[in-house]
């Protein structure tokens, strides 16, 4: 670990570094101090007053309150003003206003005080209490830039979430499938042509079982070939004889726990850029295996195969970030060449990594 | 009359469009319907339509690839399921889009103004249509030129480089490679024909002058007018001629 260099600085010049924007602190610095926070502070002073009020000498006590009074007001106001402006340079200068304000104030009682021992009593109380404001106003400081930080870690990291979501749901929904489809599906109702029900159902299908797919964090294998199966009845119906498809999965895999939209972004990648961009279309398998513990999933097609320099697009560094927040690193996924031509997807994993329900 | 091309590489779609432009152009001769973009453009040079509707999305090649090669020789018309934002620019009235799945009073708009422009032809169109066609283009995905011709001679596979390509020839069912390798003398065939190689092929090298053949530009000579309407193509040490269809004669202009 490489040693942080002590930053000098802090020790004459102390105090949170970052300067909230205007815009960042009306996101998160826009409340006020809560009731709670007033009555604590308010005990406190009652708490000090009473005590200085009792050490002060006889005599004293009206000038000792008064003092002690101008002091709570100069704090409060401090305070307040530090609220909304919780960084270093707000705090120094009202650091030094307080203290310059102490002091002409120590100078003012001092006048009026002939006995030498209360002169020093007050100039003793005003010099700690200056001390105690000082000091406060500098944990006050620091707590209110943590709070404010804190919150706009935490809006970032929901906004990120959020937009992820988002992407997952537009990555999946293409329009592009949707309005061709859906030109398809008038085309044949128009003219009365019998593809029209069973490519509506198939579309049906196919968005009842992806559009909340994304809502859990695990989906079953055996659904999520359902939802493929309908993928492919829909493409199959829009292309006809350009589209030959076989999903080939055992058995004992559909129980299997995965981050769902994976293997149907897989087949979609396939089709989409392996299939459909052929002038003959092709040929579509999608095979799972499971060999004790291993389960192995792939997609192959038998298209133009991986262009050189190909860039992974937004579905595949979503299944991977997915797959690694699910499954960890005994997950995983690898794409190249398939042997006769074409794209091959691997996905591969122990059972035990992958989230298996419990035995009933 | 007019004459035009559709070509859309999904059935239902390509037949609802035929059927909307039934109704709303009924003098419109559709001459040509293409299931793919490569068709689309052997089409386009079989019948020179004056208008063509595109889908974007079609395998070989794109609409935008077909409509780049097209150029002002006739109006272009996009059909898509999905506006993408550099389609927006054709509202300007250089070509047109139509979202699918096609709207009636949409098309019949788009029809006025086909039939406007086909009234006043001379009218320059309102946007630099190829520099938008270009800007569509990077946007789409392009697998690599074709480097190797693969051409079976008995029982061998011969790799032709494609640098080596003088030039491709529709010959009935096959395509006749002409190339300076050795063997051969010179000559293969192959079973891909033309207007699918021309997908394939690197633009840079290869020019399209005729329906029925593709010329590597390094080994022309010279191009040659005969008369008003012809023009051929003389070889680099090669005593044959190549023909130049009235399309591609605006290759040749001289400068």
């Amino acid at each position: 670990m490489p040693a942080q260099p002590i930053d000098w600085c802090q020790l004459w010049y102390p105090g949170p570094k970052r300067a909230f924007t205007a815009d960042e602190m009306a996101r998160a610095g826009s409340d006020a101090p809560s009731p709670t926070m007033l009555v604590m502070a308010i005990i406190n002073f009652a708490t000090v007053a009473f005590v200085a009020l009792q050490l002060a000498p006889a005599g004293q006590t009206a000038r000792t309150a008064a003092a002690l009074g101008a002091l709570a007001v100069l704090a409060a106001t401090a305070a307040r003003w530090l609220w909304w402006r919780p960084w270093r340079r707000p705090l120094m200068q009202m650091q030094l206003g307080v203290t310059a304000a102490m002091v002409l104030l120590a100078l003012g009682i001092r006048w009026r005080l002939p006995e030498r021992e209360d002169r020093f009593a007050v100039g003793l109380t005003l010099a700690v209490g200056c001390a105690v404001i000082v000091v406060l106003m500098w944990f006050l400081v620091l707590w209110r830039a943590q709070q404010i930080e804190a919150r706009l870690r935490e809006q970032a990291e929901r906004e990120r979430a959020i937009e992820m979501a988002r992407r997952l749901a537009a990555a999946q929904l293409e329009p592009h499938f949707l309005f061709n489809t859906l030109a398809s599906v008038q085309h044949w109702v128009q003219c009365k042509d019998d593809r029209a029900a069973p490519l509506l159902a198939a579309l049906t299908g196919y968005l009842r079982a992806t559009l909340p797919m994304f809502n859990r964090p695990l989906l079953a294998v055996g659904d999520e070939l359902q939802a493929i199966e309908r993928y492919l009845q829909v493409m199959q119906a829009r292309m006809g004889a350009r589209l030959a498809w076989r999903i080939d999965v055992d058995a004992a895999l559909h129980t299997l726990q995965l981050p769902p939209g994976v293997l149907l972004t897989l087949t979609e990648n396939a089709v989409v850029h392996g299939l459909e961009p052929q002038l003959g279309g092709g040929e579509l398998l999608l095979r799972g295996r499971l060999q004790g513990d291993a389960a192995h999933f792939e997609v192959i097609d038998n298209g133009p195969g991986p262009a050189p320099g190909m860039q992974e697009g937004v579905g595949l560094s979503n299944i991977r970030q997915r797959l690694l927040l699910a499954c960890g690193a005994a997950a995983q996924l690898r794409l190249g060449a398939a042997p006769g031509g074409g794209f091959k997807a691997e996905l591969s994993m122990t059972t035990s990594a992958a989230h298996s329900p419990p035995p009933p | 009359m007019t004459r035009a091309l559709v070509a859309d590489d999904e059935e239902a779609p390509r037949e609802q469009l035929l059927a909307a432009l039934r109704s709303a152009w009924p003098s419109l001769q559709v001459v040509a319907s293409a299931a793919n973009g490569v068709d689309a453009w052997d089409a386009f040079l079989e019948h020179e339509p004056e208008v063509c509707f595109l889908d974007i999305r079609m395998p070989g090649l794109s609409g935008i690839d077909v409509a780049r090669r097209i150029g002002a020789q006739a109006q272009i018309v996009f059909a898509t399921a999905y506006g993408d934002h550099a389609l927006a620019a054709f509202d300007t009235g250089a070509v047109d889009y139509l979202l699918k799945p096609v709207d009636p009073a949409r098309l019949l708009q788009t029809v006025h103004r086909l039939q406007a422009r086909q009234a006043s032809p001379s009218s320059p169109p309102a946007t630099d249509l190829q520099g938008l066609l270009k800007q569509l283009l990077q946007q789409a995905q392009h697998p690599p030129p074709l480097a190797v011709v693969q051409a079976s001679v008995g029982r061998e596979v011969r790799l032709i480089r494609s640098e080596e390509v003088i030039y491709f020839e529709s010959d009935a069912r096959y395509t006749r490679v002409v190339h300076t390798g050795a063997g051969g003398d010179g000559q293969a065939l192959i079973r891909t024909p033309l207007k699918e190689l021309l997908a394939q092929l690197d633009e840079q090298l290869f020019w399209q002058v005729h329906r029925s053949v593709i010329v590597n530009h390094r080994h022309i000579a010279a191009a040659v007018r005969v008369d008003e309407g012809q023009m051929h193509l003389t070889l680099r040490g090669r005593p044959e001629t190549l023909p130049v269809s009235r399309h591609f004669q605006a290759l040749f202009k001289g400068q």
